[in-house]
């Protein structure tokens, strides 16, 4: 229907791009000296940048630290736990480990533009570092663990270092923090958790299913160990760059539901004293662009050590969001600010009713008869006045129709995005039928509880996945 | 090696894969489910009642063709019981729309349905033309933009119809979906999942196409050998919506889901109620009775533009200030005439319409 938006004919015609220098040359804040940094359309000198992004790290993390965030700041900062960052060895996390390590363990001086005369104290009692190590399923990748310890052993003796690998998240021998606060763990899987981790990827359909899959085990992971350091706080160094990415490629996966956990979520667990306990997941840098993570890194010689990232290439809509919202910062500065404020006026339709099972975040149920309503993919989808083509028999049909949905299957505790991740074909590619796919040590035990009130065997559990593990092009 | 058959039927051979199910199925069993998912679109979401007066805005292209058609079908299998209508803006584009517009003459000849047409030319006193040579190709989608939507309220006022139905498919709602949220416009993004929208002041209007593949209608029109008339405006140079539709064919190639999972998330998220209260409240044009919500509605401020000579008044800040600086619009300015929202159920036909022969 849309009769315009030809891109070919006239490139930029109507969407004007402004100067990078609104007036002049001259720092915005101090006005005397000579900018050497343009952040959107304004132009700032060096000495002006550090209170800059200092400020707006500090205005994006301390109203959620106090447990009540009614609580005036002033009246001082005093989290319920300790802290946990998560580290992945790239710029975000690591020019975040260097602001929490200047502005709670070592503050300066005042400087022009600080907000706090007295000098901050530290609000957790232990500050933890952790790193997501995925090495094992990035065929040739070095493992950068040893590099990323000795970045957070330079910055503080203070901060703990801890080290998770991706496949911890189908251990149930090596993870008897994780144990405890699941409770139990049921699984008769003998394979190593590297080979599970890898059957698991490989039985994923698509490249993008692969991607947000490690995404979401890594954040489940961060979670999980938070909970172990007994952590109120779990900081992420997603700058406002990486939040925007991934707000779009959540959208394009279905998973508007949780747009507001890509910003800010608060994860709910009972300890092992089954006492309610809550995890913060704030984004300090979600006001601070990639450009002034990389100046910072840069002026203040922080080593980067990298990140491992998994891509699929043009077949990964989270890379393909990643090009396309890179490119649009490129043309269109405003971009990428405009996407994360957009996002932060809206709200989900409803309450929540539940978790997915795999990625733990709020879910809505009807999903599965969302997609059924919209797309007719088997005549036993059809009502009794839709009457099909002349050639169809229904009658001789009726034994191959799908299975009916059972309510209790594991579909059904699933989000739209991951139910989507796990069932959505690829117009390229092949994937082999699996029979036997490992699953997430959190989701073995939540269904082991679901087994418990619905008597739903571990058999029953497989055969109902077994809907979704799909031979691609029949 | 036999042919693969139908994933549907399981009987006749497979010729064709789905591009928004990949599954391969036969062409008789391809036209049931495309034209059963549109009548499960409109009947989950109570579009119609028996006796309701249906305006198709119809461009000649192939949305607004195959919805025709499909309008026409499921009216008759169903019986849903409407009065169908088509109805044309003729933008007044040498070359684009004048041999678009001959597409609908020939849809009325074959649906037997009676059209309408109206010309910004009769209702503004402008052409795309004119305006594009006033304006430059710069902005001018926004003129054409907002005259098309009242031109087309306007139009279905004088055919006294309930409703109008356009061809808005699954991909153009997932690329609104992603434009409104890069350019910030809540307002929009709060509503542009909505299968029927409808205001105070104007008539209800539905996207029975909401949840059909661009590819699938493409797909429908060959197979069923529908006329219609494909080429872009001339005049299309929005280069930011350029970018999010090539983005969103870059996604739908990874995954072809991915526009039923842009629609999905736009459908589970909504504007916060503290945003809404900032919003501004609608209310009439003092000029021509249209909704605005400002005193004077977007396209009579761009006719006042235009017709000062001042077009981008229209447009920024800066030069409307400029133009008020001058004074209030003289008289002899042209003004849109006056908007009367039909009466439902009472239709009143000022203008007459073009009745196919033998009706």
């Amino acid at each position: 229907m849309a009769s315009c938006g030809n891109p070919d004919v006239e490139a930029d015609a109507s969407m004007t791009k402004r100067p990078k220098y609104d007036r002049n040359k001259t720092c915005v804040k101090c006005k005397l000296q000579t900018g050497n940094i343009v952040i959107r359309h304004a132009v700032y000198c060096k000495d002006c940048f550090f209170p800059l992004m200092s400020l707006r790290f500090r205005r994006t993390l301390e109203p959620h630290i106090n447990p009540n965030p009614q609580q005036h700041r002033r009246k001082g900062l005093k989290a319920s736990g300790n802290l946990l960052i998560g580290l992945s060895g790239g710029l975000g996390s690591s020019v975040l480990l260097d602001l929490i390590q200047k502005t709670y363990l070592s503050p300066r001086e005042r400087q022009q533009g600080d907000q706090n005369p007295n000098g901050i104290t530290c609000p957790w009692s232990k500050i933890f570092v952790v790193y997501v190590d995925i090495s094992g399923i990035m065929i040739g990748a070095p493992d950068k663990s040893s590099p990323v310890e000795q970045f957070v052993k330079r910055h503080s003796t203070t901060m703990e270092y801890i080290r998770v690998k991706l496949e911890d998240a189908f251990d149930q021998t090596r993870s008897p923090g994780l144990r405890k606060i699941l409770l139990k763990v049921l699984s008769s899987s003998t394979c190593s958790p590297l080979v599970s981790l890898k059957t698991y990827i490989e039985s994923l359909p698509t490249q993008t299913a692969i991607s947000s899959a490690i995404q979401a085990l890594i954040r489940v992971l961060l979670l999980h160990t938070a909970a172990l350091t007994h952590s109120s706080h779990l900081l992420l160094g997603t700058s406002l760059t990486s939040l925007s990415i991934s707000l779009i490629s959540s959208i394009s996966q279905g998973g508007g539901y949780s747009i507001r956990e890509e910003t800010q979520e608060e994860w709910t667990y009972r300890n092992q004293d089954n006492i309610e306990q809550i995890v913060r997941v704030i984004r300090p840098l979600c006001d601070v662009g990639m450009k002034e993570c990389a100046f910072w890194a840069w002026w203040c010689g922080l080593k980067v050590v990298g990140k491992h990232r998994y891509s699929g290439g043009r077949q990964d809509i989270g890379a393909l969001t990643r090009d396309f919202i890179m490119g649009l910062e490129k043309d269109y500065p405003s971009t990428v600010s405009t996407i994360a404020r957009t996002c932060n006026k809206l709200t989900t339709k409803g309450g929540t009713s539940m978790k997915c099972l795999i990625c733990q975040r709020p879910a809505q149920s009807g999903t599965q008869d969302w997609k059924q309503n919209i797309s007719i993919r088997s005549y036993s989808d059809i009502n009794p006045e839709d009457v099909p083509p002349g050639h169809v028999n229904l009658a001789s049909r009726a034994s191959d129709d799908l299975p009916p949905s059972n309510p209790h299957s594991i579909a059904s505790s699933m989000c739209y995005a991951c139910h989507t991740s796990w069932t959505s074909k690829s117009i390229r590619g092949r994937i082999t039928k699996q029979t036997d796919i490992p699953l997430p040590v959190w989701l073995k035990i939540s269904s082991s509880i679901s087994e418990e009130r619905r008597q739903i065997t571990m058999e029953s559990m497989r055969n109902t996945i077994d809907d979704f593990l799909l031979d691609s092009d029949s | 090696m036999p042919p693969k058959l139908c994933a549907l039927c399981e009987a006749a051979k497979a010729t064709l894969r789905r591009p928004k199910t990949g599954q391969q199925i036969c062409r008789e069993c391809f036209f049931f489910v495309f034209e059963t998912e549109i009548h499960h679109t409109i009947t989950e979401a109570k579009l119609f009642k028996p006796g309701d007066r249906v305006a198709i805005g119809a461009s000649g292209g192939k949305d607004s063709t195959v919805l025709a058609y499909v309008m026409k079908t499921l009216n008759e299998r169903y019986q849903y019981g409407l009065e169908l209508f088509l109805l044309s803006i003729d933008e007044g584009i040498t070359g684009y729309r004048d041999d678009s517009l001959e597409t609908v003459k020939r849809n009325q000849q074959q649906y037997g349905m009676p059209l309408k047409i109206l010309s910004y030319d009769e209702l503004y006193g402008w052409t795309m033309d004119s305006i594009v040579a006033q304006v430059g190709r710069k902005n001018n989608c926004t003129f054409c933009g907002v005259f098309r939507r009242q031109a087309l309220d306007r139009g279905a006022a004088t055919l006294g119809v309930d409703h109008i139905v356009t061809g808005h498919n699954a991909d153009d709602i997932a690329e609104t979906v992603l434009m409104n949220i890069m350019r910030g416009d809540i307002a929009r993004l709060g509503r542009c999942t909505a299968i029927c929208t409808e205001g105070e002041d104007t008539i209800k209007r539905s996207k029975p196409f909401k949840y059909a593949y661009e590819k699938e209608i493409v797909m429908y029109a060959y197979f069923k050998k529908l006329d219609y008339f494909s080429t872009e405006c001339i005049y299309s140079p929005d280069a930011y919506r350029g970018h999010a539709r090539a983005f969103l064919k870059d996604l739908e190639a990874a995954r072809p889901s991915a526009i039923i999972d842009i629609i999905h998330s736009g459908e589970a998220f909504e504007v916060k109620d503290e945003v809404k209260a900032s919003q501004r409240v609608q209310r009439t044009c003092q000029r021509c009775g249209y909704m605005s919500s400002n005193p004077l509605c977007k396209a009579c401020t761009l006719l006042e533009g235009l017709e000062r000579g001042s077009a981008e008044s229209g447009l920024t800040d800066r030069a409307r200030k400029k133009l008020e600086a001058e004074g209030p619009a003289p008289d002899n300015v042209r003004t849109i005439p006056f908007f009367n929202k039909p009466v439902t159920g009472n239709p009143r036909v000022s203008i007459a319409v073009e009745i196919p022969p033998g009706q």
